[in-house]
């Protein structure tokens, strides 16, 4: 037990683990507690002090969307992305459901709804009752800053008046007798009286930044009362609209009301005469066709960041795979042939630099040119119809996407393959000329197995390169993913978003370190050299 | 009695091989080795390391191209490397991702192209039997001691019924007692098959033990055939018996004044001129004669003119 599940902390990388195992089962506890000292708590205090530096410096920092959310307000923006996902799927749900469930649904639904009436009710006396106190607060602290800020408006408008009126009458009392020095007097006085302007507003301003500093210090009991009315109402809308799908808005209902028109109409036209019967006839023909499409129509669900990380890691798998079926060949010819390299070097060199941005556009046109009419080719209809992946709707963008992330990642699995199989142990290939195998056999039994545990570094490698450039990609070519998430948040621009892009860096951080270790578990699985091949 | 082509079974003529160093001249390595072994002899190669044995091994497998000279084995001049001249390497290179059974197998499926399934099966489980693996088979090289993925190199290389038999130092990294063991089943096993082999090391006792001839050789740049020592001792031979055999300590004396003395006879000194001459004199003594005199009622083969120019050297 102990060592299988030492084993298995090997294999996977978590070495961190390895002193809890060992502790658990009271090997060396000095040392142990040592080590989790070190691989443990160590790392624990520094997310600690890195959540607390942001917990405080975020606010520090205010942008036009408002300031940096902090860890709390992340999180928040978390569960709130979650939710909206569970929601969308709900909704999905309902609109099909049909006959008792529908009104078991229903009767639940409404159930909720009366419940939060009388939540709503609290929640608004309680909102209201807060009002009042934010207004004290805000006359406590705002308050004085604003008489302050009126005093010294009113001062300065009556001071500036005066001066004014001071230069008005000077200029009255200039003639054409008088001489150059009156007249420069009248200069020098509307020069004062600007300087004075100048002055004044300065220390307006000044006011007034304090007082937007003072009024932006919330009420927090007043925003806490403020969320929860808002949480109530959201859920109120969301079960309204659950309500609707649930009786009019559902598929069955409507399916069965279009029914009940196509009755109607057929036994109109059964006794209509004339012109009356081209316009049923008419309308016939277009509410069967309705019918149709309606019998298999789904809830239009929007995009959830679940699902767009979903086919963002179908995008990249995608990429991922046609990457490895050009490099892994490539880089065994390479590998093999002095000659091929010498041909293949040039390419490697010029393309390898350059950044995805350039790639998609050109992959962009180039797919477009291949699948003129997205609607109506056959490969995306196949697509649309597979289980399992019919619901990412792939596009000519996802496949741009994809094949940007396999020319942006394909040269870490070439070059790796490339010095695998070039440096193949002479001895093993010593064995294959005394054996005088054939190029396949040689190929299978000794350069791919050997070359393996490079590949699978430079695949590794290419894995988490093409990670990085699928979100760019996405977001360039538009394609539902992780990218486009942040580009419509980032263009949304509320403070609800910012935190929302703040979420993102997360996920994408998190599924990158999966990815990393999948492949560090496959790679440690085909290393002959390393763990056997079953745990 | 074996016949004349048996008797030239392996010729290894004039061969030599230079190396162009960075400077783009030739450094002659191994300069006219001469050799040649009837069928079912097992003849040993010793010298100082880096005197060029194994060069002159690996020429003959056909893994190292020949700068000049030939080698014929069964009468057919060897162009490259291949499984009639099977070779067990001084580390065992088995491939780590395949069980011994499956190492072995490699060969032979390429050695028996018409054979089923079964019938290279039954082959591959013969000679693992034979080496002593019976039982771990199935297992994987990093699974097996060093000493065990020797035997399994040695079951490979007997697999394909090879015309000769090359060893490369094949116990040079095993601990002495596991040495001792191999050195008996390769004997066993050869007692039984008749393969020509050729064995390259630096132990003076495993070369007597083991073979029928010792060649020795002198130190390199320009290594080439020093003296050559026969042992008759009869076979099949026991460890014990041949340790104490009358002449034992005279093979063994004679090996060890030609590795401490005579090999290297010119270390660090430029070579005279007569050295050189005498070096020429055998060249075309060997070249007329194709074998090189041996004293056999002594039981010490000596080169007469190697020992008189050697000593020409040393005065």
């Amino acid at each position: 037990m102990k060592y299988s599940l030492l084993k298995i902390i090997h294999v996977t990388g978590l070495t961190f683990l390895e002193p809890i195992v060992r502790l658990c089962y009271g090997e060396e506890p000095a040392l142990q507690l040592k080590k989790i000292g070190r691989f443990i708590v160590v790392p624990v205090v520094a997310v600690l002090v890195f959540v607390g530096i942001w917990n405080w410096g975020g606010p520090q920092l205010k942008t036009k969307s408002g300031e940096v959310p902090t860890p709390g307000v992340v999180a928040e923006a978390f569960r709130g992305v979650f939710q909206f996902f569970v929601r969308e799927n709900t909704k999905e749900d309902d609109y099909i459901l049909t006959g008792e469930t529908r009104q078991a649904e229903l009767v639940r639904v409404e159930q909720r709804l009366n419940d939060l009436a009388a939540l709503k009710q609290s929640a608004d006396a309680r909102v209201a009752e807060l009002e009042i106190g934010r207004d004290e607060f805000l006359a406590k602290t705002v308050g004085p800053v604003q008489k302050e800020l009126n005093d010294l408006s009113e001062e300065q408008t009556s001071q500036e008046k005066a001066m004014l009126d001071a230069i008005k009458q000077t200029a009255a009392g200039i003639t054409e007798k008088s001489s150059t020095t009156d007249r420069e007097a009248l200069i020098a006085a509307m020069v004062k009286y600007n300087g004075l302007k100048k002055v004044n507003n300065e220390k307006l301003k000044r006011i007034q930044e304090k007082l937007t500093n003072i009024s932006s210090v919330k009420y927090q009991p007043y925003l806490d009362a403020l969320k929860q009315q808002t949480n109530v109402v959201e859920e109120i809308i969301f079960l309204e609209k659950r309500k609707e799908l649930l009786t009019v808005g559902n598929r069955e209902s409507k399916v069965a009301q279009s029914e009940a028109d196509l009755e109607r109409l057929k036994s109109e036209f059964a006794t209509a005469t004339g012109a009356q019967t081209l316009g049923l006839a008419n309308r016939i023909v277009k509410t069967e066709e309705r019918l149709q499409t309606m019998e298999k129509s789904a809830y239009a669900k929007p995009w959830t960041l679940p699902l767009q990380t979903l086919r963002s890691l179908a995008c990249v798998f995608t990429g991922f795979v046609l990457a490895t079926m050009i490099a892994v060949p490539i880089g065994i010819l390479c590998g093999l042939s002095s000659t091929f390299m010498a041909a293949v070097t040039p390419f490697i060199a010029m393309f390898k630099p350059v950044s995805p941005i350039v790639w998609l556009p050109i992959a962009l046109i180039i797919v477009g040119g291949l699948i003129p009419d997205p609607d109506n080719h056959w490969l995306l209809h196949v697509l649309e119809h597979l289980p399992l992946i019919g619901w990412m709707k792939i596009n000519p963008a996802f496949i741009a996407s994809a094949v940007t992330v396999a020319l942006c990642s394909l040269w870490p699995t070439l070059v790796n393959t490339a010095l695998g199989v070039a440096s193949i142990d002479k001895d093993h290939m010593n064995v294959a000329r005394v054996l005088r195998l054939g190029f396949t056999r040689r190929l299978v039994s000794i350069v791919i197995p050997s070359a393996m545990p490079l590949i699978f570094a430079g695949m590794r490698i290419s894995l988490g390169v093409g990670w990085m450039v699928l979100i760019a990609a996405e977001l360039l070519a538009s394609s539902e993913g992780i990218g486009k998430f942040v580009w419509d948040m980032f263009n949304n621009g509320s403070s609800a978003t910012f935190a929302q892009m703040f979420v993102v860096v997360f996920v994408v951080g998190v599924i990158g370190f999966l990815l990393d270790r999948i492949m560090i578990i496959l790679q440690r699985l085909v290393s002959f050299d390393g763990a056997p091949a079953a745990i | 009695m074996l016949s004349l082509s048996e008797k030239r079974y392996v010729e290894i003529h004039n061969v030599t091989k230079a190396y162009p160093n960075p400077r783009g001249e030739d450094v002659v390595v191994v300069d006219g080795f001469n050799l040649i072994m009837p069928k079912g002899e097992f003849v040993s190669i010793i010298g100082h390391s880096g005197c060029g044995k194994s060069t002159v091994l690996t020429m003959v497998a056909g893994l190292n191209s020949i700068t000049s000279g030939g080698v014929v084995v069964d009468g057919r001049e060897i162009s490259e490397a291949g499984p009639d001249r099977a070779v067990v390497f001084q580390s065992p290179c088995l491939l780590p991702w395949m069980t011994a059974f499956e190492n072995v197998l490699l060969g032979v499926k390429n050695v028996y192209p018409h054979a089923t399934k079964q019938q290279r099966a039954d082959i591959v489980s013969h000679y693992l039997q034979l080496v002593g693996l019976g039982d771990s088979m199935h297992r994987y090289p990093r699974e097996l001691s060093g000493g065990m993925q020797q035997r399994v190199g040695i079951a490979r290389a007997l697999a394909l019924r090879p015309k000769m038999l090359l060893l490369d130092e094949p116990f040079g990294r095993l601990d002495s007692l596991t040495r001792m063991e191999l050195q008996d089943v390769i004997l066993e096993i050869l007692a039984e098959e008749q393969i020509t082999t050729m064995l390259v090391t630096h132990d003076v006792d495993e070369a007597i033990y083991m073979s029928d001839r010792i060649v020795m050789m002198t130190n390199g740049p320009r290594a080439r055939v020093g003296e050559i020592l026969a042992i008759p001792i009869p076979r099949i031979r026991k460890r014990d018996e041949v340790l104490e055999h009358p002449d034992y300590y005279r093979y063994r004396g004679h090996l060890i004044s030609f590795l401490e003395g005579r090999a290297h006879s010119h270390p660090g000194r430029k070579r005279t001129p007569e050295y050189e001459d005498t070096c020429h004199a055998v060249a075309s003594y060997e070249d007329t004669s194709h074998d090189i005199p041996i004293h056999f009622e002594t039981g010490i083969a000596t080169c007469d003119l190697i020992s008189s120019g050697t000593h020409a050297g040393n005065e």
